[in-house]
């Protein structure tokens, strides 16, 4: 089964299709067996992955317009294989969590599954116009949820989500046109497949112009420190299922953007830039979880403490070196499962209570004992306690990125006591103390459905948490063939010197 | 005593002249019909206009095409963009004149003198975009100029004569920007060839005053183009007439005549930029951005969506005048591939408003079509809602859809050219073109339908040709991605073995 690739990137799409012609009351049913077939092909793919081989499997390439040098490319590595998987996962612990009485059920279920298209095809994608291609669609469906779905602004963030991230990636499109231009007179061939861009030599001002034209797609989706003004908006408005989806996956393309296109492309660009980023992202750590903090609204807590982790793995990608790209591309797992998870359980008390305002709550734990547990450990991962998923990925980066910087890393170590702090406070105020509202006095704990979207995901951050192994090295290994190839592309010495791919060499 | 004039028949090479003769002489037939019999019903006009413009199409494409490819006293000139232009123009045609049988009668589309006129205003563009003779050139612009004038004031609305007399107004303006320009390439070169005024204006460049000279000629020229093309600060006829005209002739508006002028403008000024007269670049690309930054600031402000779509094809006429100043083969090939593109989701949006128009102002009382009016239309009409979408969402370019492609591909030629920082102006615009597509969709998947909205009311004017039409400028929109390679070959190849006048 050669074509697996394709099949995982299009299921989806004319699942979606046919999805038009299901009976609204079976939609749900529909959306979730179909979400559970994608779930079971994508982790068929890890069946079929081939461990010992760091590049990309599965390739696949269909000329599109050989004219300009487009062509349908895809292939999956031990970066992508896994962000896939999740994908996949949260896609269908998400559906299962709808509430049967969600409101015109066929058109969210249709457009989850176009959804669940784009993504897919963005991180399996080796050319730079069908990335794009993807990058963009994404939005469409996302801007009809958060509209059609959300709360009283709804319109207005999901406007702001849809123009901010398209004005961002079409300055980046002109980048990519530029690289292929670049490409072009290199070597008298079109071509937008990445893998050849790998071997395309580039001066350091090119380097630098294009790292920021690529810069302004990518962080903008991150979203990095000071392009995060919308995602507060997004995350405010949306229903559960998107900020689910948003913070688990779509912020990923950003990083996953930096890790595909902007290390391996311009690594000496990346170099020159890695003080830039690290300022930005401890800005970035720093400040959002202070403003975390200082949130009444426990969504808003979780939306910011998300920002702040994103710029965790900020650190870790620009690292250079092979414990930081891959702990952070672990971390970009972890943070998808975590967060996602911990939007799923706001949604939960918020749909039981209509409000997400934390001085409604208090003592919840008495009412709801398993729900408080489930809350808990998603808590103790977010802040990275050892033994849980959270714990690996930070560790990792914090380790890779002190051979970069000492400061730097205890400033952004820092994270984990701020983020302790809101975490705690949020929890105590909610789950602990005297059960003062009435209103809280009647809550029903968890139901099946409820379990059923949790306990995979507990189950997850714990045994991940504990052998993160099987995940860590085909992550491990491709991260060590793409600072590989930096190092024999990158122009100067410093960067040469910069970018270490194990522990050996830098002694 | 004019001396007697010794030709042969074959070195008038008259079969260059038969598209336009077959246009012409369709027309005359359809006059005739009228003559003999009245009362004939609109399809016979319609069918026998679409087989008209078959017929054109076919010989058109059966030409023998060459950059040096002369007829007719050799003031025809039958290269490659001369047959592409035509074969866009003829297709755009073909596909516009089924929507004159819609459900309702809409009495313009009773006369066949509007067929006719139709007709004759397509030879006149055929005759325009073939010829590099700056008097042919004017004769099929004029020709062309004044049955679209007609064609407009037949919708017979009190906005559609307003519409129809401020066209005339402006397009007589800028026939005489035209002649006056024509006139002092004629005077520093003796010859109204392009290619002859371009040797001429390349021997004597180093001569004082010559670029005074060139500035009125090469500025003239550019203002009267201007005109044609909507460009600022030129553009301000163009929302007024699109709003007087009905939406088909709208939507014919903002592909067929501007595919022309583009053709025009290539041959005209491309010709200055490779004598290495920088201004003019300078001039254009000026124009260009301001026309698409104005252009879109002032569509975020409209608040009726036929406006919004002219300003929004102002916009899209800035954004593509860019590969004129460019003047690379790549450019040149991007402008054709990005209106065959627009074209079909253009005119498709502009459809969308036909099906909806209704002969009573229900929504509003100065617009036909407020955005009020496709509120919820989610709920009242869900394909129509996602078909407009899907257009909107093209026209924005979001990818895989058609404009997306001529966008990538124009963007790509810009940065090839070395024009990186308009390259950026360029993807900007789009994002704030983003906007008021958006506006649309927003209203018509995430807002509540008013009362006044029913399906009687939107779906008012739908009939089966009108559905066929939009059934074709659904597939191309969509499956553009397959179609893209083909076209830019056939493209390519056409504007290789073209004369831009050097």
């Amino acid at each position: 089964m050669d074509s697996i690739l394709t099949i995982l990137i299009f299921f989806p799409a004319l699942a979606g299709f046919l999805g038009f012609v299901v009976d609204k009351n079976s939609a749900k049913a529909y959306g979730v067996a179909v979400a559970a077939i994608e779930l079971l092909l994508s982790l068929w793919l890890w069946a079929k992955y081939d461990l010992s081989n760091a590049g990309m499997q599965f390739v696949e390439k269909v000329d599109l317009i050989p004219q300009f040098g487009i062509s349908y490319n895809v292939g999956v590595d031990g970066i992508s294989l896994f962000i896939v998987i999740m994908a996949a996962l949260i896609t269908l612990l998400g559906i299962i969590l709808l509430r049967d009485d969600t409101k015109k059920m066929k058109n969210m279920i249709v457009s989850l599954l176009f959804l669940e298209m784009t993504m897919v095809g963005v991180f399996l994608a080796l050319d730079a116009i069908v990335f794009y291609l993807f990058w963009e669609l994404s939005l469409v469906p996302m801007l009809y949820i958060v509209g059609a779905w959300g709360g009283p602004d709804r319109v207005y963030a999901a406007v702001k989500f849809f123009l901010y991230t398209f004005a961002g990636s079409l300055i980046m499109l002109v980048g990519l046109l530029a690289t292929a231009y670049l490409y072009h007179e290199a070597t008298g061939d079109w071509s937008f497949s990445i893998l050849d861009w790998y071997t395309l030599e580039l001066t350091e001002t090119q380097q630098f112009w294009l790292f920021l034209a690529f810069f302004a797609g990518f962080a903008i989706k991150v979203p990095m420190f000071p392009f995060h003004t919308w995602l507060p908006w997004a995350h405010g408005q949306a229903p559960t299922i998107g900020s689910v989806i948003l913070a688990a996956v779509l912020l990923k393309m950003g990083t996953y953007g930096f890790v595909r296109f902007s290390l391996p492309i311009l690594p000496d660009a990346s170099v020159t830039f890695t003080p830039f980023i690290m300022i930005l992202s401890i800005i970035m750590v720093i400040y959002t979880a202070m403003v975390a903090f200082a949130q009444k609204d426990m969504k808003q807590v979780i939306a910011y403490s998300s920002v702040s982790h994103m710029g965790v793995i900020m650190l870790g990608v620009f690292a250079m070196n092979a414990e930081g790209l891959g702990g952070s591309v672990f971390l970009m797992l972890s943070h998808g499962i975590v967060s996602g998870a911990l939007f799923m359980l706001v949604g939960v008390i918020y749909e039981r209570r209509g409000t997400k305002l934390m001085s409604e709550f208090g003592g919840l734990a008495a009412v709801m004992p398993v729900y408080a547990t489930i809350f808990g450990v998603m808590l103790m991962a977010s802040v990275g306690l050892p033994l849980t998923i959270g714990f690996v990925g930070e560790f990792l980066v914090l380790l890779g990125f002190y051979n970069v910087s000492p400061l730097g890393t205890i400033l952004a170590g820092t994270t984990i006591i701020i983020g302790a702090v809101y975490m705690l406070v949020l929890y105590k105020r909610s789950f602990f103390g005297p059960l003062t509202n009435e209103k809280n006095k009647e809550l029903k704990d968890l139901d099946k459905r409820e379990l059923t979207a949790l306990i995979p995901l507990v189950m997850i951050v714990v045994w991940l948490g504990v052998y993160p192994k099987p995940v860590l090295e085909p992550i491990d290994n491709s991260v060590k063939l793409l600072l590989t190839q930096m190092e024999k592309k990158a122009i100067s010495s410093e960067t040469k010197e910069a970018i270490v791919i194990n522990e050996k060499e830098a002694k | 005593m004019l001396e007697p004039v010794n030709i042969s028949l074959e070195a008038l090479n008259l079969s260059t002249l038969m598209p336009m003769l077959i246009a012409i002489g369709g027309g005359l037939i359809i006059l005739l019909i009228d003559l003999v019999k009245d009362n004939l019903h609109k399809s016979l006009y319609v069918m026998l206009t679409i087989l008209i413009l078959l017929v054109d199409l076919g010989s058109t494409m059966s030409l023998t095409y060459g950059a040096t490819e002369k007829g007719f006293f050799d003031v025809l000139l039958m290269d490659g963009i001369a047959v592409l232009s035509q074969v866009l123009v003829l297709v755009a045609s073909m596909l516009f004149i089924p929507l004159a049988l819609t459900s309702k009668r809409f009495h313009e589309y009773s006369y066949p003198e509007f067929f006719a006129l139709f007709l004759f205003m397509i030879a006149g563009f055929q005759f325009m975009v073939s010829s590099d003779n700056l008097i042919l050139i004017f004769i099929g612009l004029e020709t062309a100029s004044l049955s679209l004038y007609t064609l407009i004031a037949l919708h017979n609305r009190s906005n559609s004569f307003e519409a129809a007399v401020k066209y005339f107004t402006m397009g007589a303006l800028a026939a005489g920007f035209f002649t006056m320009g024509s006139a002092v390439l004629y005077g520093i070169s003796g010859s109204l060839e392009l290619g002859q005024v371009a040797v001429a204006i390349s021997e004597r460049m180093s001569e004082s005053g010559m670029m005074i000279l060139l500035l009125g000629g090469a500025g003239l020229l550019l203002a009267a183009f201007a005109f044609k093309l909507s460009l600022f600060p030129f553009h301000t006829w163009a929302p007024d007439v699109y709003e007087g005209a009905s939406a088909p002739l709208a939507g014919y508006m903002s592909v067929v005549p501007k595919v022309a002028a583009f053709v025009v403008s290539m041959r005209i000024f491309e010709m200055f930029i490779e004598l290495e007269i920088h201004w003019v670049q300078t001039m254009i690309i000026t124009l260009a951005v301001i026309t698409m930054t104005i252009a879109n600031l002032m569509a975020l402000v409209q608040e009726d969506v036929k406006r919004m779509l002219a300003y929004s094809s102002i916009s899209h006429a800035g954004f593509v005048m860019v590969a004129i100043a460019l003047a690379t083969d790549k450019a040149n090939t991007g402008v054709f591939l990005y209106y065959a593109l627009f074209m079909f989701t253009n005119l498709g949006a502009f459809t969308m408003l036909w099906v909806s128009r209704h002969k009573d102002r229900v929504h509003h009382a100065r617009f036909d079509h407020p955005y009020e009016k496709f509120s919820g239309m989610i709920k009242i009409m869900p394909m129509g809602a996602i078909v407009m979408a899907l257009f909107m969402l093209s026209l924005a370019g979001v990818p895989p859809f058609s404009v997306f492609w001529g966008k990538i591909y124009l963007m790509s030629a810009t940065v090839d050219a070395g024009y990186l920082w308009l390259a950026i102006v360029m993807g900007l615009n789009s994002a704030i073109a983003a906007y008021y597509y958006l506006k649309l969709v927003v209203y018509m998947f995430l807002r509540e339908p008013s009362k006044e909205i029913n399906h009687e009311t939107v779906y008012y004017n739908v009939s089966k040709p009108l559905l066929t039409i939009l059934g074709f400028a659904v597939i191309v929109t969509v499956a553009s991605i397959f179609m893209v390679n083909p076209l830019i070959e056939y493209i390519n190849a056409m504007v290789q073995s073209s004369n831009f006048g050097i």
